[in-house]
This record gives C-alpha cells, sequence and structure tokens, in this order.
C-alpha cells in the first residue's frame, strides 16, 4: 500500500465512521441531548456532511451533553475570548501559507531536452 | 452616541438605517474581491487549445486490438470517420477509474470499444460506456502488432494521470494537482508522462514500471511534481510507452 492508496483508505474509514455516526446521532442521540429539536427531522439531513467531517466532535459532545460534564455557558467563553487572536492570525496565516507555497513552487524545466542514453539495440 | 443609541443588527428585524451604507460597502467589497480573486486565478492557469471532452464528436465505437502495458490500451484496426485504423487508444472510464479489470481477460484479442474521446493535439484517449457496453470481445483473429523498441532516454518533464493530460481538465500545479492526480492513478487510470520536449515527435508517453509492471510504487511520491528519470521507451502505434526506472527520478533542481 502506497501513501495515496493509505491516505485514501483513511478518508473512506473517516467517512464510513461518520456515516454511523450521523445515522444513530440523527435518528436517536439528537433528541435526547436536544429538546427543541424534538419533533423537527426536516433539517437534520443538513447536518449529515458536517458529521461525516467532524464526527469525533460529536461524539464528544454527546457525551458531555449526555452526562452533563459540562457547563452550557462554559462553551462560548474560550471562543470569545480567542476571537480577536484568532481575526488577525488566520488572515496572516493564509496569505504566508500561500506566499510560502508559491515561493518554492517549481519552474517547468523547459531547457532540458530529451536525451537518448543508448539506442534501441543495445537496450533490448 | 451612546452604546444604546448604535445600531445593531438583527437578522429578522429590518435593516437599521444607520448600517445601510456599511452593509451596502462590504457586500460591494467583498464581491469585488472574490470576482477579482476568480478572475486572477483563472488567468494563472494553463489552458491549452483544443484539448477536452469531445462531446461535439458524439459517442464513438472502434474495434481494435487490446494490449496490456498493463495499463489497457487499444490498437485501432477497424475505425471510423474520426478514428483512423493505426491509431492507439487509451483507455479509461467515467471518474477516478480505470477499466483494467473489464479489459484483464481480452490481451492480445480483438475488441470493440465505445465512448467519449479526449483528447490533446495528436493524443487520444476514449472513457469507455460501462460494462459492456464500453468493452466487449469481438470475433477474429487478431493481427499481430508491431511494437518499435527506440532505446534508452533521459528526459525531463511530469508524472500525472492521463485523464488530467488528456484533457479532461485544465492542467494543474501544486499540491492540490498532486493529490487528484494520485487518486486517479490509485483509481487505475493511466499515468502519464509529459515531456518538456518531444521525442520521436510526442510530448506526452504512457508510462509503465520496468519489465512492463505497474508504475513503480516510487514515482508516487514524485507525481505532480517536475522531475528529471530514465526508461526504455517503445512506439505502440501512434503511442509511446515509457518503461521507468524508479532509482533515476529525481526533482529537477530548483
Amino acid at each position: 500500500m502506497n501513501t495515496a492508496e493509505f491516505l485514501l483508505m483513511v478518508v473512506k474509514w473517516w467517512g464510513a465512521i461518520g456515516a454511523l455516526v450521523a445515522l444513530v446521532f440523527l435518528t436517536v442521540g439528537m433528541d435526547r441531548i436536544d429538546e427543541d429539536a424534538d419533533g423537527a427531522y426536516v433539517f437534520r439531513p443538513l447536518l449529515i456532511p458536517g458529521i461525516l467531517l467532524i464526527w469525533p466532535l460529536v461524539l464528544w459532545r454527546w457525551y458531555c451533553l449526555a452526562f452533563e460534564t459540562d457547563h452550557w455557558a462554559h462553551r462560548y467563553k474560550p471562543r470569545r475570548h480567542n476571537h480577536r487572536i484568532f481575526a488577525y492570525v488566520m488572515p496572516i496565516a493564509i496569505v504566508l501559507v500561500i506566499a510560502a507555497g508559491l515561493s518554492v513552487r517549481q519552474q517547468w524545466p523547459a531547457h532540458i531536452a530529451p536525451e537518448q542514453l543508448s539506442a534501441p539495440e543495445a537496450s533490448q | 452616541m451612546s452604546r444604546k443609541d448604535e445600531p445593531f443588527f438583527v437578522g429578522y428585524l429590518p435593516l437599521p438605517a444607520g448600517l445601510k451604507g456599511f452593509t451596502l460597502f462590504i457586500s460591494l467589497a467583498v464581491f469585488v474581491l472574490f470576482f477579482g480573486a476568480g478572475l486572477l486565478i483563472g488567468a494563472t492557469q494553463d489552458a491549452p487549445e483544443d484539448t477536452g471532452f469531445r462531446f461535439d464528436f458524439g459517442r464513438q465505437t472502434v474495434t481494435g486490438v487490446v494490449e496490456l502495458t498493463p495499463y489497457p490500451i487499444l490498437r485501432v484496426t477497424e475505425g471510423n470517420d474520426r478514428i483512423a485504423p493505426g491509431k492507439t487508444m487509451m483507455l479509461t472510464a467515467a471518474g477516478k477509474s480505470g477499466v483494467d479489470m473489464r479489459a484483464m481477460g481480452l490481451e492480445g484479442q480483438l475488441a470493440q470499444i465505445s465512448g467519449i474521446v479526449l483528447e490533446r493535439g495528436t493524443i487520444d484517449m476514449m472513457q469507455l460506456r460501462g460494462g459492456r457496453n464500453g468493452i466487449s470481445p469481438v470475433e477474429g483473429n487478431a493481427p499481430a502488432m508491431e511494437i518499435e523498441p527506440l532505446g534508452r532516454w533521459k528526459l525531463a518533464g511530469e508524472i500525472c494521470d492521463g485523464k488530467c493530460l488528456y484533457g479532461a481538465m485544465r492542467p494543474g500545479r501544486g499540491l492540490a494537482h498532486k493529490a487528484c492526480a494520485n487518486l486517479c492513478i490509485t483509481g487505475d487510470v493511466p499515468p502519464v508522462f509529459v515531456s518538456t520536449q518531444p521525442v520521436e515527435g510526442q510530448e506526452f508517453m504512457l508510462i509503465t514500471g520496468p519489465e512492463a509492471t505497474r508504475m513503480p510504487q516510487e514515482a508516487y511520491d514524485f507525481v505532480g511534481q517536475f522531475v528529471t528519470l530514465e526508461g526504455d521507451i517503445e512506439r505502440r502505434g501512434d503511442l509511446l510507452v515509457l518503461q521507468i526506472d524508479p532509482a533515476t527520478i529525481a526533482l529537477v533542481d530548483e
């Protein structure tokens, strides 16, 4: 298995587990942790793509809410505190990453001509 | 103005008068920014002429001899008004998948293929229809096909998937292009090498490993990057096949 095949396999398994989490969470779990979702079904398929991507976070939040291990107000505090930092860091980082990527980009080696190393008879 | 009097936007209420100018400015700025970025990015991409899926040709059906290099190709023996006998077609399926499994039992036999042509310049590939509608055996004796060895060469260029370079896309650059090409090759789309300058009149050639094996594992790490490499080249019809020597692959120095 090469690197590309390994990465593809990881993505497939990640998506498959995410699909399983989405199925169970949207049919069983959501009703138990969010009373506002009780009886509301049309919006649930819209959540599937997101759950496929961040299913570990969904499982963790599901656990926290089901077992009441967090306080609702604490959920928002850290992110609000860091909003300003991220607001400056993210656009700067994006520009830096793009600039770094472009600066190390290879140039098409048009000057290198094909070179015959041996004639057909010699190579057979 | 006290904070109490500051206009405050609430999505389900009418826009406060004090925010209309600001909202209009931001909306226009975002539109101009993304429109400009789209134009800029599009203008920097390669756009080879006369390439792509030839849906305007309609579905093409030809007959020929299947060869497994091991990637399947068809040496056309009975063409049509678009595809002449003597042409060599590389074969692929829809999406990022090849036709290896379907062609496996047909090596050296006559077969009929049907699908949509992709072309770039003088090179062609056919994206086959599904199942036996795309490729099926034909009664008759397959003529012997000539394979002309062209010796060992040192080349510079890029390893890519055939579909991208045969016109299914604008050939890309960078990591996303590399990942896309690796997915195609992993899915059995035939890999190709695009040379900086023509070899025996051809800039594109089908890649195999040494001794007609599949593209070696080592080569995957160099896909989508500009490299030099050595390998034996042979001509099958109007298609060149490059048997790369993985030990000789090296990134082109900056």
